[in-house]
């Protein structure tokens, strides 16, 4: 079993809302892909990979984040034990610096049952914390907003090379 | 004149979840707002090869995606007159429990059970009794092994191909399910133990209309061909080919999903419908458990789907265990898919998927290709039922407080077990 394994959530039908799964795709074929990462395109439910989580020595979930940021936009959520800390940074790095860690492991993520039969990413990693021991990164990608298409908008494709940049960086 | 909207059940910009008026002991207009995604993705098939269809529509629901793929094969071997062996029969219906089985646990111990208990989420329920959660995640987990283990993989089953399957599971594997099932009968009871104790939800009663796939001799969420109404001691059948006569859909201002009557009447499906219609299910373990949850057949209460789901639980388990068994004893044979020749022709296929009533109906040219598709969820058929048991829990609820009839209001929204917009998943901010 590979020590890292990145999970893209997302449909591909639902044009930018599936950044996850084609950040995934495309990450799987990826030279760059270090040999210790597994990559899985993840659907909609995350709680469905928890047997596959068992094991690893970190995990990172790329998501849709809609938001009103720059398109293409790299948030990370680090988790770090019980406090926990938001560590959000854009593609190129530059805004890591410019904030400030906080005290919840997704500070300003939604948290509410926002679904009424399935569990957001937040919602998932909080109760995956109960049989899960492993650390889980959470990179939300800006997207404008989700609409019934294949494939992703020319403008959030044309940051793909960046935000494979930054999914990779996490890997190192 | 108050107005109740409660809009973070939908998911999409511009489809707005439920919205209820009320004034005084009037309620004006009632409205539920459904995002569904299946109608959108119907011209995404055209022009596709019959081979390339389950594919694509197991993409509108990653919790549903067994029952899109299989209802999706159904209806093009039904068009291109293709018969499966019994070998491929079992195999699909042991999926389906598998996705029963995941997708119950998820609604009843993360979404229903907080409900009753007065928490705001699982995530809650989980700091004061975890195990209640784990409880529910082991089952979920147990849904999740058996449809990678026969799926071939966690979502979007790649083994089931038209006229069978890619790749049939070995025996280790089936070894190793059976296994996994045994504890499972153990959860599955203990779901039930916890079901008897959570506190009455008597808040909308009325006169329902129950529909779901007509199995008179099998157990199945798979095969059969028709579907049963049941209305105030009336039954109906309705064949899968004239759907529309049952379905009778018309379009809505004020939602995306069309609206279905069947003679004239809102109709509900999904467990409560299905247990409703076949009856013939409910013995042994099954008729101790109903008589616990005191559940009576038909039931006026929508809230009952809770209870239906706890027992479907209990069978799911044990009927997944019965098809592994009789796999084990007749061997799994390696039998390649049968051969499939396309021609212009329409198919179309009924389903119990977890929610309910699942319909594909396809036609095809010459070439296998796809020239119409049509596609009707459990969430679209259960749109107008909901609309009328919301507008009846306001009627009869003596309270007037817009809290307390929100709450009511998205319990039995739960527990119709929507699939509001599952095609769409994201982060937001707070």
């Amino acid at each position: 079993m590979k020590p890292l394994l990145v999970i893209g959530l997302g449909n591909p039908l639902m044009g930018d809302e599936g950044i996850g799964w084609h950040v995934a795709e495309r990450l799987s074929a990826d030279p760059r892909l270090p040999a210790g990462a597994e990559v899985a395109c993840g659907g909609t439910d995350l709680l469905r990979h928890a047997a596959r989580m068992e094991q690893r020595r970190r995990v990172i979930v790329v998501d849709a984040l809609r938001d009103d940021a720059e398109p293409g936009s790299v948030w990370a959520w680090e988790e770090r034990g019980a406090s926990g800390a938001g560590e959000p940074s854009e593609p190129g790095g530059a805004g890591a610096s410019a904030c400030q860690p906080v005290l919840s492991p997704f500070a300003g993520l939604d948290n509410r049952q926002e679904n009424a039969h399935c569990l957001s990413a937040v919602q998932a990693i909080q109760l995956l914390r109960m049989t899960v021991a492993v650390p889980i990164t959470l990179l939300g990608i800006s997207i404008p907003i989700a609409s019934m298409q294949a494939g992703l908008s020319p403008e959030l494709a044309a940051r793909m090379p960046a935000i494979l940049d930054r999914v990779l960086r996490e890997l190192e | 004149m108050s107005k109740i909207v409660i809009d973070h059940l939908a998911r999409v910009e511009g489809h707005g979840g439920i919205t209820v008026e009320v004034e005084g002991d009037t309620v004006g207009q009632v409205h539920f707002d459904v995002f569904e995604g299946a109608r959108l993705l119907e011209p995404l098939v055209r022009g596709k090869r019959f081979d390339e269809v389950a594919p694509v529509l197991s993409r509108i629901c990653a919790i549903c995606s067994v029952a899109h793929t299989l209802t999706s094969l159904k209806a093009t071997e039904n068009a291109f007159a293709v018969r499966v062996s019994p070998q491929t029969e079992l195999l699909r219906e042991l999926l389906f429990r598998g996705e029963s089985i995941e997708s119950h646990a998820l609604h009843l111990f993360l979404l229903a059970v907080p409900d009753y208990l007065n928490y705001p989420s699982a995530i809650a329920l989980s700091a004061d009794k975890p195990a209640v959660v784990l409880l529910g995640l082991r089952l979920k987990k147990l849904g999740n092994l058996i449809q990678e283990t026969i799926g071939g993989r966690a979502i979007h089953p790649v083994n089931a191909v038209p006229g069978g399957f890619g790749k049939a599971p070995v025996i280790e594997q089936l070894i190793e399910l059976r296994s996994a099932l045994m504890q499972g009968v153990t959860d599955s009871d203990a779901a039930m133990d916890l079901m008897t104790t959570l506190p009455p939800a008597d808040f909308c009663h009325c006169d329902t209309v129950y529909a779901a796939l007509r199995s008179p001799s099998l157990d199945s969420y798979y095969a059969g061909d028709e579907v049963m109404a049941v209305s105030d001691g009336s039954r109906a059948i309705v064949h899968a080919n004239d759907y529309k006569t049952l379905t009778n859909e018309r379009a809505m201002p004020h939602s995306h999903a069309k609206h279905s009557a069947f003679r004239e009447k809102p109709f509900m499906v999904g467990s409560l419908a299905r247990l409703t219609v076949n009856p013939r299910r409910l013995t042994g373990k099954l008729a101790v458990a109903k008589k616990r949850l005191k559940l009576q057949l038909p039931a006026d209460n929508p809230m009952d789907n809770n209870k239906a789901q706890a027992l479907e639980l209990i069978n799911d388990v044990e009927r997944a265990l019965e098809i592994i068994e009789q796999l084990l004893r007749a061997g799994v044979k390696d039998e390649p898919p049968v051969p499939v020749q396309p021609r212009a022709a329409t198919g179309t296929a009924i389903t119990e998927a977890p929610r309910g009533l699942l319909i594909h109906s396809y036609t095809y040219d010459a070439e296998g290709r796809i020239t119409a598709a049509d596609v009707i969820t459990p969430t679209a058929l259960n749109a107008a039922s909901m609309e009328m048991h919301f507008r009846k829990a306001v009627e009869q609820s003596a309270e007037r407080d817009d809290a307390a009839l929100s709450r009511k209001l998205q319990m039995i929204a739960r527990a119709y077990d929507p699939c509001v917009s599952c095609s769409v998943h994201l982060l937001r901010r707070q």
